[in-house]
């Protein structure tokens, strides 16, 4: 360190008007910011685009939707159209057929058939046999397995096909497939939206006045936590009938619990923040502390929460149809489908995997989905599941 | 000489207790009366959970005093409050918090922030609104610009101004500043106070100052109240405390003022306090006037030692 005794000669040869005072006659302002605002939520944005895992899992998701609102009406087929003559068609599209990959041709193959009716064009008409397999001799007869092309074996024409086949009725399964991934969305998303609003409502009730009046709603919350699902769906479709408001209710009647407490904690959490108390002395009324800075503050979890109750209820909504207590023929669904497709799940496996495909898709994609609104909402909470 | 001056907030045997789990109840600020002139700079301090700024939200009405009666500018503002009195209230008190970073809605932004009082006391024009606020941004050292960002992206002091600029806002009376420094480094600490001392002097503020660091408020006060345990223990004039310190809390506070040299720091004699060097178990001590201006928490015994201990 230099002092100026030890270099008084140095100094003092500096004339005094070359010395200037910094910020003479100048207000003292803080700089500009040279960047955008970025507000909570265009950050969260930022932060969910760059989760790869997710983008891909709502691109998913998006395809699907679209798919569920014009799949139905991409060919000519109804989802309550019946052809029992037709029932049980392998699929076919025409475009793949013609690359011979031996898959979604129409192929199907009938096994244990006497080898002498082969040439018989009264049971196999003309030019519908593709291979023969496996020929052995039974009892002294000869027996194949013989591949056919089933549609020319029903003697259809090429122009009619059914792309996914048909179920045991003849309805195309295509047309029920995204039929029925609708309807199920529609529920699980309905569902949740409906949970979300009451959890919300119920939740941020408890957790803002707290004291008595959140004492009584959390018993009576906890009464109709209590109450089976099951019992309480029958009873539902005891009164109401089978159909989508039994099941929306049965989805509602409890799901929103779950949200409310999360949002009752959240409250909890952010009332005493100091800038819910700076705004109070303002005189800000309630619904304008809970509207416009708790739950603001507290919706990024809700969001979350609520993205990964959708496969869960899509899930459950797939049970509840196994089980016999979902939707009704001939509505369709995709728990429904998956409840008819197993029961000849080993002559006909085709009839269960399209919508297996589809759930199982729904359930991981919603899932990556949620993980990464949630990392994007709270960063803190990466890799926590 | 404090008789002539007008009294803004006069508090009068305030009780405020918390009630925890089973009948246990924390009296946070036991009977505690003060009156706050106008145009002064009142200071209060005392330990972490002394009751200083349970204090300073009661008289705000963040809470609701158990006791006692709270008068502001004439109106009585403890008990039920009417809406106007509400109104009243929530327009000429404002409050400045101790933490800069929880103390603005992180979803908001500044203009957000600043024109919420505004739009509660029903201003409408947004123009009007707007002019409001950006000469309030350009009071505290800001930029118009800044009324578009987010709280997240300002350092401490620019917070802590956005939050004296939403204060101000409403051009109030009384502030009531809750540790508005003790979460800032040194440096800004002064920028922040210099800004207080320059606003009450623009808008002819009454301020009330919490804090527990003595040396700042030393600086900031015209009076002192000194709180231990939700008791007003010693108020004075801010020379007159430090000078002729009388409650023996209020000394074991001063000595532990850290001084710069620390030579005289190793041979300073640090105080303890001890509540049970008083026996009030025959007197029922008050706070009484020892000499005119001073109060302190005693008994009649031992307003006779203070005395005669000033006398020496």
């Amino acid at each position: 360190m230099t002092f100026y005794e030890d270099n008084k000669e140095l100094y003092d040869s500096i004339p005094a008007e070359k010395f200037q005072l910094v910020q003479n006659n100048e207000d003292i302002h803080d700089a500009a910011f040279r960047t955008k605002p970025i507000g909570f939520f265009k950050d969260v944005w930022l932060r969910f685009i760059r989760n790869k895992a997710s983008v891909i899992g709502g691109i998913i998701i998006l395809i699907i939707m679209v798919f569920a609102a014009i799949g139905p009406s991409m060919n000519s087929y109804t989802y309550t159209e019946q052809h029992t003559d037709l029932a049980n068609m392998p699929p076919k599209v025409p475009w793949i057929a013609k690359l011979n990959l031996g898959i979604m041709d129409g192929h199907y193959t009938l096994t244990k058939r006497q080898y002498d009716n082969i040439k018989d064009t009264s049971k196999y008409p003309e030019g519908c046999i593709l291979k023969l397999k496996n020929p052995r001799i039974i009892n002294g007869v000869k027996i194949v397995d013989v591949v056919v092309d089933y549609y020319k074996y029903k003697g259809l024409d090429d122009s009619q096909c059914y792309w996914l086949g048909s179920d045991y009725l003849g309805r195309d399964i295509w047309t029920r497939l995204w039929k029925g991934t609708r309807i199920s969305l529609f529920i699980a998303l309905f569902s949740v939206l409906c949970n979300v609003i009451i959890g919300v409502i119920y939740g941020s009730i408890c957790g803002y006045y707290g004291g008595a009046v959140d004492m009584v709603l959390q018993r009576i919350m906890e009464i109709i936590n209590a109450f089976p699902r099951i019992v309480v769906l029958t009873l539902f479709i005891m009164v109401a009938g089978t159909g989508m408001f039994s099941l929306i209710m049965a989805m509602v009647i409890k799901g929103w619990i779950p949200i409310a407490r999360m949002i009752r904690s959240q409250f909890y959490r952010f009332k005493g923040h100091e800038y819910v108390l700076a705004s109070r002395t303002m005189g800000t009324n309630d619904q304008k502390l809970i509207f416009r800075h708790i739950l603001p503050n507290s919706i990024g979890p809700v969001i979350t929460q609520a993205m990964m109750a959708v496969p869960t209820t899509i899930f459950s909504e797939s049970f509840l149809a196994y089980i016999g207590l979902g939707l009704q023929a001939p509505n369709s669904s995709i728990g429904v489908m998956l409840s008819t497709g197993q029961k000849v799940l080993m002559q006909y496996p085709t009839q269960v995997l399209y919508p297996a495909i589809i759930i199982s898709l729904l359930m991981i994609c919603f899932n990556l989905f949620g993980d990464g609104l949630r990392d994007a909402f709270d960063p803190t909470q990466r890799g926590v599941s | 000489m404090s008789e002539e001056r007008e009294k803004i907030l006069e508090i009068k045997d305030v009780c405020m207790d918390f009630k925890q789990k089973r009948h246990k109840v924390v009296h946070a600020v036991n009977h505690v009366s003060l009156d706050i002139y106008k145009g002064e700079n009142f200071g209060l301090v005392g330990e972490s959970g002394c009751g200083k700024t349970t204090l300073g939200r009661t008289c705000i009405r963040l809470y609701d005093p158990t006791s006692g009666q709270i008068i502001f500018d004439g109106h009585d503002i403890s008990g039920k409050l009417t809406k106007d009195t509400r109104k009243f209230l929530t327009s000429h008190m404002a409050m400045i918090f101790q933490d800069p970073i929880a103390s603005l809605d992180p979803r908001m932004t500044v203009q957000e922030i600043i024109a919420e009082g505004l739009h509660n006391q029903g201003y409408k024009d947004k123009a009007q609104i707007d002019s409001m606020v950006k000469e309030m941004l350009n009071k505290v050292g800001l930029l118009p610009e800044h009324a578009t960002r987010y709280p997240h992206e300002f350092s401490g002091g620019q917070r802590q101004r956005i939050g004296i600029a939403r204060a101000l806002v409403l051009k109030p009376e009384f502030i009531i500043a809750d540790e508005p420094v003790s979460a800032l480094d040194a440096s800004i600490q002064a920028q922040v106070i210099n800004l207080l001392m320059d606003m009450k002097e623009e808008f002819g503020l009454t301020i009330m100052f919490i804090a527990h660091n003595l040396a700042v408020v030393k600086y900031f006060s015209d009076r002192i109240g000194v709180m231990y345990y939700g008791t007003l223990v010693e108020l004075a004039d801010a020379d007159d405390l430090y000078v002729h310190p009388l409650h023996p809390y209020t000394k074991a506070l001063l000595s532990a003022i850290p001084e710069p040299d620390p030579l005289s720091e190793r041979r300073k004699t640090k105080l303890y306090y001890d509540k049970s060097m008083h026996d009030y178990s025959k007197e029922k001590p008050s706070l009484q006037e020892v000499v005119p201006g001073h109060f302190v928490y005693c008994s009649d015994s031992e307003k006779e030692a203070y005395l005669k201990e000033l006398d020496s």
